[in-house]
Order: structure tokens, then C-alpha cells, then sequence
């Protein structure tokens, strides 16, 4: 759908890709279908009104960069919480890996590109000090 | 400790003013069931769960109630942005207008301030996660009541969103409610 430049030739984290991760488990939604609904759990989906999900619309490269960002992100605190009560199944620590491995790269690449989010981000080491830099989440 | 991620858990973008909405997402903002609550009522609570399951949900419960807390707080502030006195005065909210301006304050829907009192520990584990398991049913309904009142997709799509994230926690605490209840049964 659509390239970063700077993406490295053996992970593919572009978009349509995302959407279309054969790995999860059955009774999960993939990470950007997850974001979507607010919940990766199959089972407890239970949507008002029986409303379909708003797609995400990214209007430039960073913001597509970042709702995979979302998306990846949020697979984890949902998996999380989950394995907080049920710490014993593997095949959710196994995914839950998955996500945090692909999110750690692309977490890099964001942040090498757009600048930090996060306080021990490689791009803090530039003058003058990138943190400061806008947007902040709440500025549209 | 916390660290602080510069973005928001779920995209926000709105561009169309809405003043009377402003006002009723204090509810979630600094109302009895808002996410400041919700945040600080877990965290409170995680000291006394009986066992490492209770403290490790409770805290990062709490923590994504934080998130959520920041995202009413931008919603909030984008469905206010650039309204002038007179729009305020004509919305209901002369009274924020005097005291507050543009800032965001924690106060409900009817412009009661938020109290400590809304966040309830007891030390006792089936009634903290029960008390929690109905904290997000309110959180629930009045997101609902929210999305009655507008037809903007780009403040529907984060208040269902975080609709969505109320039945997860219920469906969650429930769990570990369950799980207690089991163990300590007898």
C-alpha cells in the first residue's frame, strides 16, 4: 500500500501487511483490526448499537506510520492485561513477543524519522533538544 | 514510576466545534466515573490485592486509565478550541468561562469539582474489584450517553473506542474477581 524509505528489506511493516497477519490466534484480531475496535479479544467484542468499526484515515506518511505504531502498541496492553490473570498460556506470551519485537524496530524507525517519542530515544541526542518539538498528543 | 509516550493511545482529530458536548465529556474529565478516577482508584486499590495477579491488573489498568484520561483531555480541548466568549456564555459554560478560560478542569458534567470520595478502597478485595467491575459499566453508559449526543465519526471513533476499553476491563476485573473468589473459597 504504501513504503518507508528507510524500512529495512527483510521486515515488512507496511500497512496492508499489518492488517493481514496470518499468525494471530483464531480468537484474536490482528493488531490494527484490535486498535479499531478497542479490543483484540473476539469474545468480548460487543460493539454499541452494532456499529461497524471507524477505519483509521491517516493523512500523511508520519500519521500511517504511527497508527501501525497504535496498532502494535496497543495489541500489547490489550495481551497484557490479559496475561496479568492468565500467566500461564504460551501461546499468548508468544504473540505478545511478536508484537513487542515489531514494535521496538518500529518504534526506532518512527522516532529516527519523526523525532521522539519516548525519553531514551536516539534522537535526543541532537542539538537543540528534540523534545520539546510539536506536535504534542493534544495539538490538532 | 511512569514514563511518559508522546502520543495518544487511540488517533484524536477534531475539527468541528461543539461546545454543549464539551461540557457533558467532563463527565468523563473529572465526574464520578471519569477515566482520572477510574485511574487513580486502581492505582490506589493495587496495594491491597491479595496476591501478584490483583497488582500487576490493577497497575496497568490504571496505567491505560491515565491514557484515557489524557485522550478526554484532548478531545476536550480540540472540541473548544477557538471559542469565543460569546459562544461559551451561549453554551453554558460562562461559569467555566470565569473561573477556568480555556483550560481543562476536572469537574463533571454539571460543573461539580472531582473529589477523592469517588475513588473508594476498603482493603477488601471482592469489594474493590466488585465496585470496579461497576465503575466501568457507568464508564460504559455514559460514554454511550456521549455518542448519543453527537454525529461527528471523528468524536465517535474515539469514544467507542474507548467504550470498548470499559467492557475489556469489566470483562477482565471480572476474571480476576472470579479467580479469588475460587481461590479462597471454603
Amino acid at each position: 500500500m504504501y513504503n518507508y524509505y528507510n524500512y529495512p528489506q527483510n521486515i515488512n511493516f507496511e500497512g496492508e501487511n499489518l492488517r493481514n497477519m496470518n499468525y494471530q490466534n483464531d480468537n484474536l484480531y490482528n493488531p490494527y483490526q484490535g486498535l479499531i475496535r478497542g479490543n483484540m479479544f473476539k469474545n468480548l467484542y460487543q460493539p454499541y448499537k452494532n456499529e461497524k468499526p471507524y477505519e483509521i484515515k491517516p493523512m500523511n506518511e508520519q500519521a500511517k506510520m504511527l497508527t501501525d505504531l497504535d496498532s502494535l502498541e496497543f495489541a500489547m496492553v490489550d495481551l497484557s492485561l490479559y496475561l496479568d490473570v492468565n500467566p500461564d498460556d504460551r501461546r499468548a506470551i508468544e504473540l505478545y513477543n511478536k508484537y513487542r519485537l515489531e514494535n521496538e524496530e518500529l518504534l526506532k524507525l518512527y522516532q529516527d524519522r519523526f523525532g521522539p517519542i519516548l525519553l531514551n530515544s536516539d534522537a535526543l541526542n541532537n542539538m537543540p533538544w528534540m523534545w520539546d518539538n510539536r506536535p504534542w498528543p493534544w495539538e490538532n | 514510576m511512569w514514563k511518559y509516550v508522546k502520543k495518544l493511545e487511540y488517533p484524536i482529530n477534531i475539527t468541528k466545534k461543539d461546545l454543549k458536548l464539551a461540557k457533558s465529556m467532563m463527565a468523563q474529565y473529572g465526574g464520578p466515573d471519569s477515566e482520572l478516577g477510574a485511574s487513580l482508584r486502581y492505582l490506589n486499590q493495587r496495594y491491597t490485592m491479595p496476591d501478584e495477579k490483583g497488582f500487576a491488573l490493577l497497575t496497568d489498568i490504571g496505567t491505560e486509565e491515565m491514557a484515557h484520561w489524557e485522550m478526554i483531555a484532548t478531545m476536550i480541548q480540540q472540541l473548544m478550541k477557538g471559542a469565543t466568549i460569546e459562544e461559551l456564555k451561549a453554551n453554558g459554560l460562562s461559569g467555566y468561562y470565569t473561573q477556568h478560560d480555556h483550560a481543562n478542569f476536572p469537574i463533571d458534567a454539571s460543573g461539580v469539582p472531582f473529589t477523592t470520595a469517588y475513588i473508594e478502597a476498603t482493603g477488601d478485595y471482592r469489594a474493590d474489584l466488585e465496585s470496579d467491575m461497576a465503575a466501568e459499566q457507568r464508564a460504559r453508559v455514559t460514554y454511550e450517553k456521549l455518542i448519543n449526543q453527537t454525529n461527528d465519526p471523528d468524536v465517535i471513533a474515539p469514544l467507542t473506542f474507548l467504550r470498548q476499553r470499559e467492557v475489556v476491563h469489566y470483562n477482565r476485573f471480572k476474571e480476576l474477581r472470579d479467580y479469588y473468589l475460587n481461590k479462597f473459597k471454603g
